[in-house]
């Protein structure tokens, strides 16, 4: 489960639902309400959607490179508000995860779904915590431990924060569209130090590396016309970090776009849509769908210009049997002026079919 | 007294049998011999009243067969006439008294007097002691006797005897052609015997051939 | 080869008798074929049915009908022997406007789609991503859709009790197999909509890797509560499979009748043929004919009659399971595969077997009389004509006095594996001990009579059955098979049906009975509604009764539960034995609980109730026709303290005055809104429940006429060809005087007392059969007894016309044989 296309697949999904949605008032994402910490990591059941979605480098005992995804979702679905039952699938979680192994040369990947309820499933208000059965997102302070079990890989990772979270948009009201609708509170924590171990094929070695996190909540998110999007986070090997995302329109066209940029002893720094600009370098077809991803790209934030190329290139991952959706995320190099800068997670969204829903 | 006079029958325009007569007197004991083909059997089933002539009359102690209907008939053979056949026709399910008794059934006589003139009957034949024996334990040459037996046991007019050795060796034919001729001679009925053997009509008083032409001594 | 025109041919040279043994085996394979393809079919539809719902899952957490407390999912899911688990509310909904309920699961899409995803729903809405867990919406299967005549988008209206609810059909079930009927819906929409709120019927289990199913069940079992237990999924298939397995083996009992009578039927064509083609066999010894070739060829016939018999009857069988398919359904109509609907599949195996079946019938048939044949002396048979071969004494009382006793002996073996395999071989023996009895009680039979009579005819006809009862065997053999079995198929129905209707005179006392669906069905009639009943004028007398199932024991089917209004002496039941009282709570337990489980009047047993185990006195046993896996029943008042359940399923009513009982009938049915109660008399219940039963035997009385029919034309057909061989005789006794009358009265006395005595023996034997099939068969295979009625105008009446038909048959087939040119037969050369 991919977040940003189960955010379009809401929101093209939900006013079709009958009765049940206009019954629900679901939080709005208002410009000025302040993010406060610790109760902002936690959950925010009020809204219609939310979620942690950590990505990061490891690297293994040997020196080889492996990337890490997991992601939680929340989602309020508006059924069963007034049900008196323990099932009443008032809010569901949703998560992924997926290993980027260049030695395997494709993504290890597995998915959970499940009613928030029984203990089975939940989320926590106060501190970020999510899961669902033996798979969990868990902060405790500046630590969040991630333990996933999937078909063919597990890990149990630590991700050590250092500085305070990184707020995006005004203050973590980011905007998503030039209507102020759409927008959602959303802040990263970024230079995450990891340590944990991974298992792939049933064999555990420990790992060290360094992550991302996004936390983000909104009702009401994506505008109409939105075909997919481009998102990139990379922690900056001077200590610095960048966010960076466009939302593109049916004919590719930018509809909008954002960056953070965070640099060691500065305040960090907000881009405005003119000030960031996604190019292509290279595509890579995909032998399993056909469809052609931008894999390698030139991107400009203010002044400064990064190249960003992918660990390697079929990171495709196709959850199409489950989900129903293709998409493209996967661990990249970055560099600027020839020189490697940093490490990050690119996501490529909407460059298949249109994206189909269920 | 059996009285045949010029009796003919043809059969879709052939002609087996040619105004043939015959007279014979009661305890007389004639046999025939003739040719296959030259009516026998058909001047026997007249005699029997089993078919009918086209010509002439069989009468026999004045009763005129042509006269009588089906009924009748059968009612006359059952008390008037004595069958022996060839090949025996002793009923397999019957024993040796009860085959005997049969023709004393048919005539409503039944009871203990039935078997005794029955038994009396084997007795006469040489077989008094195998009264309760079945048929399949008994030899061609005892069958016959049997046969003999039940062909007199009601005292008919008439006996017909149609090739009764045919299926026997001669040492039995021997014995079963002088009982026959006893037998019949001792109820004082009057006898035909059938046969193509001159041994065999020879044991008659006297022999008859059937010819084309009709019965020549 | 070269041999076949000889033998072969002869089959062409009697086409009657020829004919009719091929349509007996025709009709017995078939009938064979029929029901084993058409439940093969409905089990292999059942089996996928669970299959399907059961997907990947190892181990189900199963309780009674009413449900579990959901708590338990929690302790489930936790429990690190479980890699995954799905919660299922399993409920049999009433629709409205329709009698059939539907089966609807309420499903958790979530935890599903790793136990069994080909049950996953899919939403007709493509673009709703929550289309599936939308409230108030149903998914249906296509079959479901096809059965209640409706499509995506419609709506629904299902019980809750008195009250009807609209369920929008949002989408269908893609991965169910063809034959299902089934709907699914989200599993808090069913909990809600059905009042099953805070309540689970099963959890389906995945094990981990780490453990097994059965450590998993040994740890996971003590900590369940009571009557809740854990289950392997195979286990419904297995007893459902049980449940109508003893229902298929009854059957196939008629088959076995057609069967039989189609061997016997080869037997005496070729019995009588052998005895006909006596010469031509001696003949052919005496040319040099080895006598185990000769055998050959004899057992050759029979074995093309049966081969061609097998062929066409499992075309025709596969026909007949193709129409009741279509008619009936797999169970025939009678319940035990309801909401499935079976394909007809083509089962080379089983084919080849019934094939072989109707084979064998005819190589049975053949074999005794291609022993006797080629144990004739070539010389004697080429020198003596007739019979002689059938007037051997073939008196063996001994054998069939040894038959009969492990008949009874077999009476005594208990049901294996389910199955009364012991009342069956007990049938068998008492069939064959009468078959080898059948000479002597002829000979006994017929040998006074001999000795008796005046008339010719008799005598001889007589003479002939005393010291040839060969031929009684022979041709009486057929008919004391189809004669026993129809007796014993009629007694037994006679006697079920006697039964079943005083049961019903006792079970339903009262003048109305209200209710709002069927017993097990999501509809049930709620406090306030039993309030307003009572209330309702007219009324002299009310009492509720409740319905739940239990589950007592793991691999064992749930047993119905009922709580009505009971006296301490049980004394409105239809008791079976004397009753046992004491302080303890009173149970009274169905025939097939006693049965099944052992229990007897006196024993402390304890029943489930609201997830307590709790103790019971069994008090009585009652006899009881409509649950097959077993019934208990105890007071409303103690199940009302025990589970604070409150709920009924039926009222009855006793009204005051009998001439209003119309008006209180109709002001009951205003009590809730729509066509949600129904109210039911007596009358009309015991008219339409004998209506069934009636239904469902009709089948049986037809086939049973027609395997009789069969076995007298066949008899028939024997006659005639044995009154060819007599044309000698017949001829003599001509020429002797006798009149062509008395012969026929001679064939028609013979007909008839072979007739008779395979009618007397059949009677008998039939009667034999009756006991056992009542006293063993049924008692093992459905658990309930019954009383003994002997429906002796009706048997009369049937074997006084089998005889007089045997006669008539007797006297036509000798027509031939009694014409004039038979009289000159006798001086016929040969």
């Amino acid at each position: 489960m991919q977040r940003r296309q189960f955010l379009m697949a809401l929101a093209a999904g939900y006013g079709l639902l009958p009765g049940s949605a206009a019954a629900v008032d679901f939080a709005p994402v208002l410009a000025g309400r302040r993010l406060v910490f610790p109760d902002d990591f936690g959950a925010h059941p009020d809204f219609r959607t939310e979620w942690w979605y950590a990505t990061g480098w490891l690297k293994r005992q040997d020196g080889r490179p492996l990337g890490f995804q997991i992601t939680f979702f929340r989602v309020r679905t508006g059924i069963g508000e007034s049900s008196a039952s323990r099932f009443a699938p008032r809010q569901i979680m949703l998560a992924h995860a997926a290993i980027a192994d260049p030695q395997l040369g494709r993504l290890r990947h597995g998915e959970r779904a499940a009613r928030v309820g029984f203990g089975h499933a939940g989320f926590t208000l106060g501190r970020s915590e999510v899961w669902i059965g033996d798979w969990r997102f868990a902060q405790q302070g500046d630590r969040y431990q991630a333990s996933v079990r999937g078909e063919d890989f597990a890990y149990d990772l630590a991700l050590q924060a250092a500085a305070s979270p990184l707020l995006n948009g005004r203050d973590g009201f980011s905007t998503k569209a030039p209507d102020p609708r759409h927008a959602s509170y959303y802040y990263s924590r970024p230079q995450l130090a990891v340590s944990g171990s991974v298992s792939l094929d049933g064999r555990a070695e420990a790992v060290t590396g360094h992550a991302w996190l996004d936390h983000e909540w909104s009702s009401e998110l994506l505008p109409d016309g939105a075909q997919g999007w481009d998102w990139v986070g990379i922690n900056l090997r001077d200590g610095g970090a960048l966010m960076a995302f466009r939302l593109r329109d049916t004919s590719g066209n930018k509809l909008w776009a954002a960056a953070s940029l965070r640099s060691t002893g500065k305040i960090d720094q907000i881009y405005k849509p003119d000030a960031v600009d996604f190019s292509p370098l290279r595509r890579w077809r995909s032998p399993r769908t056909g469809i052609n991803y931008p894999v390698a790209w030139r991107l400009k934030i203010g002044d400064r210009e990064f190249e960003l190329n992918p660990l390697f290139d079929d990171q495709e991952l196709d959850s199409r049997r489950s989900v129903g959706t293709v998409y493209w995320e996967g661990a990249i190099g970055v560099s600027e002026n020839a020189t490697p800068v940093g490490e990050g997670y690119l996501e490529l969204a909407g460059y298949g079919e249109k994206i189909k829903v269920g | 007294m059996l009285e045949i006079t010029s009796l003919s029958r043809s059969f879709n325009g052939r002609v087996a049998l040619h105004s043939t007569s015959l007279k014979l007197n009661d305890g007389e004991y004639v046999a025939i011999v003739g040719e296959s083909g030259v009516g026998k059997s058909t001047l026997l089933n007249l005699i029997a009243g089993l078919d009918r002539a086209d010509q002439g009359s069989v009468v026999l102690d004045g009763d005129n067969l042509s006269e009588l209907d089906e009924a009748a008939l059968t009612r006359w053979r059952r008390n008037k006439l004595g069958f022996v056949f060839q090949a025996f026709h002793i009923l397999p399910h019957l024993n040796l008294l009860q085959n005997v008794a049969l023709p004393l059934w048919l005539q409503g006589d039944s009871g203990a007097a039935a078997d005794d003139t029955a038994r009396q009957m084997l007795e006469a034949v040489g077989l008094g002691e195998r009264a309760a024996s079945w048929p399949h334990e008994l030899s061609g040459g005892e069958l016959q006797r049997v046969a003999i037996a039940r062909a007199l046991v009601h005292r008919p007019r008439l006996v017909l005897a149609d090739e009764p050795t045919g299926n026997l060796d001669p040492a039995n034919a021997t014995r079963v052609l002088a009982l026959l001729g006893e037998r019949i001679r001792a109820v004082g009925a009057i006898g035909i015997l059938v046969t193509h053997s001159r041994e065999a009509a020879a044991t008659a008083d006297r022999v008859l051939h059937l010819t084309p032409d009709g019965l020549q001594e | 080869m070269t041999l076949a025109p000889v033998f072969l041919g002869s089959l062409g040279r009697r086409r009657m008798a020829t004919l009719f043994s091929l349509v007996a085996i025709v009709l017995g394979v078939a009938l064979g074929m029929a029901v084993q393809a058409i439940h093969e079919a409905a089990l292999n539809e059942f089996g996928r049915g669970v299959r399907v719902l059961a997907g990947e899952s190892d181990l189900r957490v199963l309780g009674p009908a009413s449900g579990f407390d959901e708590t338990l999912y929690e302790q489930i899911l936790q429990h690190p022997g479980v890699a995954h688990a799905t919660p299922i509310v399993e409920v049999e909904a009433k629709l409205a406007g329709h009698e059939q309920p539907l089966r609807v699961l309420g499903i958790d899409i979530f935890t599903l789609a790793r136990v069994a995803p080909r049950l996953l729903p899919q939403s007709q809405d493509k673009s709703d991503r929550f289309a599936t867990l939308a409230e108030q919406s149903l998914f249906l299967s296509q079959a479901a859709q096809q059965a209640y005549g409706v499509k995506l988008g419609d709506e629904l209206s299902v019980q809750d009790g008195s009250r009807a609810l609209k369920l929008r059909i949002a989408g269908d079930l893609p991965g169910l197999a063809d034959g299902q009927r089934l709907a699914v819906m989200d599993i808090a929409s069913a909990q809600t909509a059905f009042g099953r709120i805070g309540k689970l019927s099963r959890i389906d289990l995945v094990v981990a890797k780490s453990s097994s199913p059965e450590s998993l069940r040994r740890s996971l079992q003590g900590s369940l509560p009571a009557g809740v237990l854990l289950e392997a999924p195979e286990a419904a298939s297995e007893q459902s499979g049980n449940l109508s397995r003893a229902y298929r083996v009854n059957l196939s009992m008629l088959a076995a009748i057609a069967l039989l009578t189609g061997a016997f039927l080869v037997f005496s064509a070729q019995a009588l043929s052998v005895v006909r083609r006596r010469s031509e066999f001696a003949f052919l010894r005496a040319l040099g004919l080895d006598r185990a070739t000769l055998i050959r060829w004899l057992l050759a016939e029979g074995a093309l009659v049966g081969l061609i018999g097998g062929v066409i009857g499992v075309a025709l069988g596969y026909g007949l399971a193709w129409a009741a398919l279509q008619l009936l359904g797999g169970d025939l109509g009678a319940g035990y595969f309801s909401g499935l609907q079976p394909q007809l599949e083509f089962k080379p195996g089983l084919t080849a077997l019934y094939v072989m079946l109707g084979l064998l019938a005819g190589l049975a048939g053949a074999a005794v009389p291609a022993r006797q044949a080629a144990d004739i002396a070539p010389a004697q048979a080429l020198k003596s004509a007739g019979d002689a071969l059938m007037i051997r004494n073939q008196r063996r009382p001994w054998a069939g006095l040894l038959a009969l006793a492990l008949s009874l002996a077999a009476c005594f073996i208990p049901p294996l594996a389910g199955l009364p395999l012991g009342g069956y071989g007990a049938i068998a023996f008492l069939l064959a001990g009468s078959i080898l009895l059948l000479p002597a009680a002829a000979h006994r039979l017929t040998q006074p009579l001999a000795e008796r009579g005046t008339s010719v005819a008799w005598r001889l006809a007589a003479a002939r059955l005393v010291s040839a009862p060969g031929y009684a065997v022979v041709a009486a053999a057929g008919v004391l098979t189809s004669v026993a079995l129809a007796v014993a198929m009629a007694i037994m129905v006679a006697s079920f049906r006697e039964s079943v209707d005083e049961w019903l005179g006792q079970l339903l006392p009262a003048d109305l009975y209200l209710r709002a669906g069927r017993a097990q069905s999501s509809a049930y009639l709620g406090e306030d509604l039993q309030a307003a009943i009572a209330r309702s004028p007219g009324i002299k007398h009310l009492e509720f009764t409740r319905h739940d199932q239990l589950r007592l024991g793991e691999g064992r089917a749930p047993v119905a539960l009922i709580a009505r209004p009971l006296p301490a002496d049980g004394s409105n039941l239809p008791l079976v034995g004397q009753p046992q009282f004491s302080t303890l709570p009173a149970l009274w337990i169905s025939e097939a609980m006693a049965d099944q489980f052992g229990w007897q009047p006196g024993k402390v047993v304890a029943l489930p109730l609201g997830g307590v185990a709790r103790e019971f006195h069994v008090n009585g046993v009652w006899r009881d026709y409509s649950r097959q896996t077993g019934a208990l029943m105890i007071d409303l008042a103690v199940y009302r303290k025990l589970t604070g359940d409150l709920r009924v399923n039926d009222a009855a009513i006793s009204v005051d005055d009998p001439a209003s009982s119309e008006q209180v009938a109709s002001r009951l049915l205003a009590l809730a809104a729509g066509d949600t109660l129904e109210v039911a008399r007596p009358g009309e219940i015991r008219q339409i429940s004998l209506r069934i039963f009636d239904r469902t035997f009709a089948v049986t009385y037809l086939l049973e006429a027609v395997a009789i029919v069969i076995g007298l034309a066949g008899v028939a057909a024997s006659f005639a060809s044995l009154a060819a061989t007599r044309r000698k005789e017949f001829g003599m006794l001509r020429h002797l005087g006798v009149s062509r009358g008395q012969i026929g009265a001679m064939l028609a006395l013979e007909g008839g007392l072979v007739a008779s005595i395979g009618v007397f023996g059949g009677l008998l034997a039939g009667g034999g059969i009756g006991l056992i099939l009542i006293e063993v068969v049924n008692r093992q295979s459905f658990h309930w007894s019954m009383d003994l009625h002997v429906p002796w105008g009706a048997l009369l009446l049937f074997a006084g016309s089998l005889v007089t038909l045997a006669g008539l048959a007797a006297v036509l087939a000798g027509r031939q044989a009694m014409r004039q040119d038979a009289v000159l037969a006798v001086r016929e050369d040969w």
